[in-house]
C-alpha cells in the first residue's frame, strides 16, 4: 500500500457536532479514475475539500505520495481541483486563466506560453485562447478549468460533481472524454458524484460513502454484482429486496416467503438470528404468461423503454418487483391486460444475500 | 404598470403625494437656487434676475479655486483612508459565521443611531490637545521620560523636553479623522454586498493553483469586488465633498470646505447669488462623477453584450 499516491488513513471530520466524515480509510492509487459517490451529505465533498486542503481533518492523517500532508496548506499541495461551479476567473482570457497557477510557479515566461498551448491543445480550446469566459458555454468554461489545472501537472486531479452542470447529451460525451483525458495525461483522477451511473461508467474504483461512513469499496462490476449490504445494492442500479424468513448458517437453503424454499449456489455465512434478506436485480428476472410454473404474481404497469421493458408485477405475497424484460419478451406482455396471472421465474445465481 | 395606465385614479392616488412633495420641497427650491445663481444683490435685503453669468465667472477666482481643490483633495484623501480601512472591515464581516454577521453588521451602522452634532463634538472631546487621545499619548510620554531617566539618559531630553500634544483641530488631519468617521459605513456597506456576492470557489481555486493567500487577494478578491469598491468610492466622496458640519466643528475655520463658504455666503456675507452658483457648482461636480460612472457601466454592459 505504500505505492498509494493518496492515503487517507482514519479520517474524521466535525462541524461542530455534525460528524461529516466518519473514520475513513481509503488508498488511490496512481494513474487510476476514484470515484466518491453517495447521496447528498454522504461526505464525498468533505472528503474532496480535505485532499485539497481546503477542510482539515478532525482527526487522521492525509498523505500524498507517502508525504503526510495533513496541515499543508492547500496553495502548497501537488493536487489540483475543477470547482463544481469551474470557478474560471471571469476578468481574465482563457489563455491567463491557465496561465494563472502557471506564473504561481514562477516559471519563465517562454515555458509558461509553452505549457498553456500545450493544455489548451488537449481539451481542444486552443482557438479560443483570447476569449473571456463569460464568450464561453457551461461546457467549454469546465474544459477550461480542466486545462488550468492539468497545466500544473499536479499528482492528481480532483473533480467535484464535474458532470453535474452540464446538459444531458453533453454530459454524456464529456464521460467519455474525461476517461480519454484521463489516458492521455495519465494523473490518477478523483471524482465525487451522485450519479451511480457515472461511477460505473467512469471509474475504476468506486466508494460508496453514506453518512459519512465508507460503505463499500470496490471495482464497478464487484459494486453491481456483490454489494456490500442492502444500501450500496439499493444506490446502485436498481434491485428487489426479499425477506429471508429462515436460514441455517452453512446450509444453501432459505425459506423467502413471497418465492418459498429456495436454494442458493452458495451456502450462507450469516450468524443464526440475524435479518437477512434476498437481493435480485430485475435483470435476473423474467416475466411470461402463466403456464403453471415459477412464481405467480400480477402484471403492473409494463414501462416500455426502446431496447427493454420495465415490468412492474405484484407476487401473490403482495410484495411489488420490477422486472427488466428484454425487447424479445415486451410485446407479449405488452399484449397482456393488467392484472393478468404471469409467472415470474428468478435466476437465484445472481441472488445475493444481504444484512437486511 | 400596464393596470396603472387602466386605472389612472390608483396612479394619481398613489402617485400625486410623492410627486407634490418631491416638488414643493425640491424641485422648487433648487429652480430658485437656479435662479439666485443668475442674478445680482442690489441691496441688504433685494435680489435682481439679471441672468448674469459674472457668479459663475467668480467661481475662477483663485481664493474659490483653492478652497474648491482643498475640498477636492480632503475628500479623495478620506475617501482613499475609507476605502484602505473599509476593506478589510467588510471582508472580516463578509467571511465571519453566519450568526455574527447581523451583530458585526449593526456594530457598522450604530453610529447612524446618533445625532451627527453629538458624534462630532464627541470627536472634538477626543482629538483635542487636551483630548483622550493627547491624554493616552502624554501618559505613555511620562512612562518614557520616567524609563529614560531610570536608565541614565533622562539629561539627554530625547524624547522632548516636555510631552507636546499633537494638534488635530483647525488641521487637515483632524477634518480628515472626522470625515473618515462619519463616512465609513458608506464605504464598507456596499464593498460588504460585493464580497457577500463572491462565489468562494475564485478564491479557493486561487489557492488551488498555488497562489498566496496576498497574491489570492490582489489578483483575484480585489479584481471581482472592483465594482463594489468604486460605488463605495463614489458614494463615500460625494457626501464628503459636501461636508459641513465636519469640517466646521474639528477644522475650527481654519480648514473650511465648499459648505462652509456657501454657508458664510447666505450668511455672513449675504451674497446668495454667489452662494447659489457655489452649490450648483458642487451638483454639477457631482453629476459629473456619476454621469461618468454610469458611462463606464453601459460601456462594460456593451462590450459583455457583443460578446455574448
Amino acid at each position: 500500500m505504500t505505492d498509494a499516491i493518496i492515503s487517507i488513513r482514519n479520517v474524521t471530520k466535525r462541524f461542530g457536532s455534525f460528524t461529516a466524515v466518519e473514520d475513513v480509510t481509503i488508498d488511490i492509487q496512481p494513474g487510476e479514475i476514484f470515484a466518491l459517490l453517495g447521496p447528498s451529505g454522504c461526505g464525498k465533498s468533505t472528503l474532496l475539500r480535505m485532499i485539497a486542503g481546503f477542510e482539515t481533518p478532525t482527526e487522521g492523517d492525509i498523505l500524498i505520495d507517502g508525504k503526510d500532508v495533513t496541515d499543508v496548506a492547500p496553495n502548497r499541495r501537488p493536487v489540483n481541483m475543477v470547482f463544481q461551479s469551474y470557478a474560471v476567473f471571469p476578468h481574465m482570457s482563457v489563455a491567463d486563466n491557465v496561465a494563472y497557477g502557471l506564473k504561481m510557479d514562477r516559471l519563465p515566461g517562454a515555458e509558461i506560453k509553452e505549457k498553456v498551448a500545450e493544455a489548451l491543445e488537449q481539451v481542444k480550446l486552443t482557438d479560443f485562447a483570447h476569449r473571456m469566459p463569460d464568450q464561453l458555454s457551461g461546457g467549454q468554461r469546465q474544459r477550461v478549468a480542466l486545462a488550468r489545472a492539468l497545466a500544473k501537472r499536479p499528482r492528481v486531479l480532483l473533480l467535484d460533481e464535474p458532470l453535474s452542470a452540464l446538459d444531458a447529451k453533453l454530459r454524456d460525451a464529456m464521460r467519455l472524454e474525461l476517461v480519454k483525458l484521463q489516458e492521455s495525461v495519465g494523473v490518477s483522477f478523483v471524482m465525487v458524484t451522485h450519479d451511480q451511473s457515472e461511477a460505473l461508467a467512469m471509474a475504476d474504483r468506486v466508494a460508496v460513502l453514506k453518512d459519512g461512513r465508507l460503505m463499500q469499496l470496490a471495482d464497478p462490476m464487484t459494486l453491481y454484482k456483490h454489494p456490500s449490504d442492502t444500501f450500496v445494492a439499493d444506490f446502485i442500479g436498481r434491485v428487489n429486496f426479499f425477506e429471508v424468513e429462515e436460514f441455517k448458517p452453512g446450509s444453501a437453503e432459505v425459506r423467502v416467503q413471497s418465492l418459498g424454499a429456495v436454494t442458493l449456489p452458495t451456502p450462507v455465512e450469516f450468524a443464526a438470528g440475524e435479518k437477512l434478506v434476498l437481493a435480485v436485480r430485475p435483470e435476473y428476472m423474467r416475466v411470461r404468461p402463466w403456464d403453471g410454473t415459477g412464481v405467480a404474481a400480477t402484471l403492473g404497469d409494463v414501462g416500455f423503454q426502446g431496447d427493454s421493458s420495465i415490468v412492474e408485477v405484484t407476487l401473490e405475497s403482495g410484495q411489488p418487483v420490477q422486472v427488466l424484460s428484454g425487447i424479445a419478451d415486451t410485446p407479449v406482455l405488452l399484449g397482456l391486460e393488467p392484472g393478468a396471472k404471469v409467472g415470474v421465474d428468478v435466476d437465484l445465481g445472481e441472488g445475493r444475500v444481504l444484512r437486511g | 404598470m400596464e393596470s396603472f395606465r387602466k386605472n389612472l385614479s390608483v396612479f394619481l392616488a398613489f402617485f400625486t403625494p410623492s410627486a407634490g412633495w418631491l416638488f414643493l420641497f425640491f424641485i422648487a427650491p433648487l429652480g430658485i437656487i437656479f435662479v439666485y445663481s443668475f442674478s445680482e444683490t442690489i441691496s441688504l435685503t433685494e435680489v435682481e434676475l439679471t441672468w448674469t453669468f459674472e457668479n459663475y465667472g467668480r467661481l475662477l477666482e483663485p481664493e474659490i479655486q483653492t478652497l474648491f481643490w482643498r475640498s477636492i483633495w480632503l475628500a479623495s484623501i478620506s475617501t482613499a483612508v475609507c476605502l484602505v480601512v473599509g476593506y478589510p472591515v467588510a471582508l472580516v464581516i463578509a467571511t465571519a459565521p453566519a450568526k455574527w454577521k447581523p451583530w458585526l453588521l449593526l456594530i457598522v451602522i450604530l453610529p447612524f443611531w446618533t445625532n451627527l452634532l453629538i458624534r462630532t463634538y464627541a470627536l472634538l472631546n477626543i482629538l483635542g490637545t487636551r483630548g483622550r487621545v493627547n491624554e493616552g499619548l502624554e501618559w505613555l510620554w511620562t512612562k518614557a521620560d520616567g524609563f529614560l531617566t531610570l536608565i541614565g539618559l533622562g539629561a539627554y531630553d530625547l524624547i522632548g523636553e516636555e510631552f507636546e500634544p499633537i494638534v488635530f483641530l483647525g488641521r487637515w488631519s483632524g477634518v480628515i479623522i472626522g470625515l473618515v468617521y462619519v463616512h465609513l459605513p458608506f464605504t464598507i456597506l456596499p464593498i460588504y454586498a460585493a464580497l457577500e456576492r463572491l462565489d468562494r470557489s475564485y478564491l479557493e481555486a486561487s489557492l488551488d493553483l498555488g497562489a498566496s493567500q496576498w497574491r489570492t487577494f490582489r489578483s483575484v478578491l480585489l479584481p471581482l469586488t472592483m465594482a463594489g469598491v468604486i460605488t463605495a468610492a463614489i458614494i463615500t466622496f460625494i457626501p464628503m465633498l459636501g461636508s459641513f458640519l465636519t469640517p466646521a466643528l474639528l477644522g475650527r475655520g481654519q480648514v473650511d470646505m465648499i459648505a462652509n463658504v456657501i454657508e458664510r455666503q447666505f450668511k455672513g456675507a449675504n451674497d446668495w447669488p454667489f452662494g447659489a452658483a457655489m452649490s450648483l457648482f458642487l451638483l454639477y461636480v457631482t453629476f459629473i462623477i456619476l454621469a461618468i460612472q454610469a458611462f463606464a457601466a453601459m460601456r462594460k454592459q456593451k462590450r459583455s453584450e457583443r460578446r455574448g
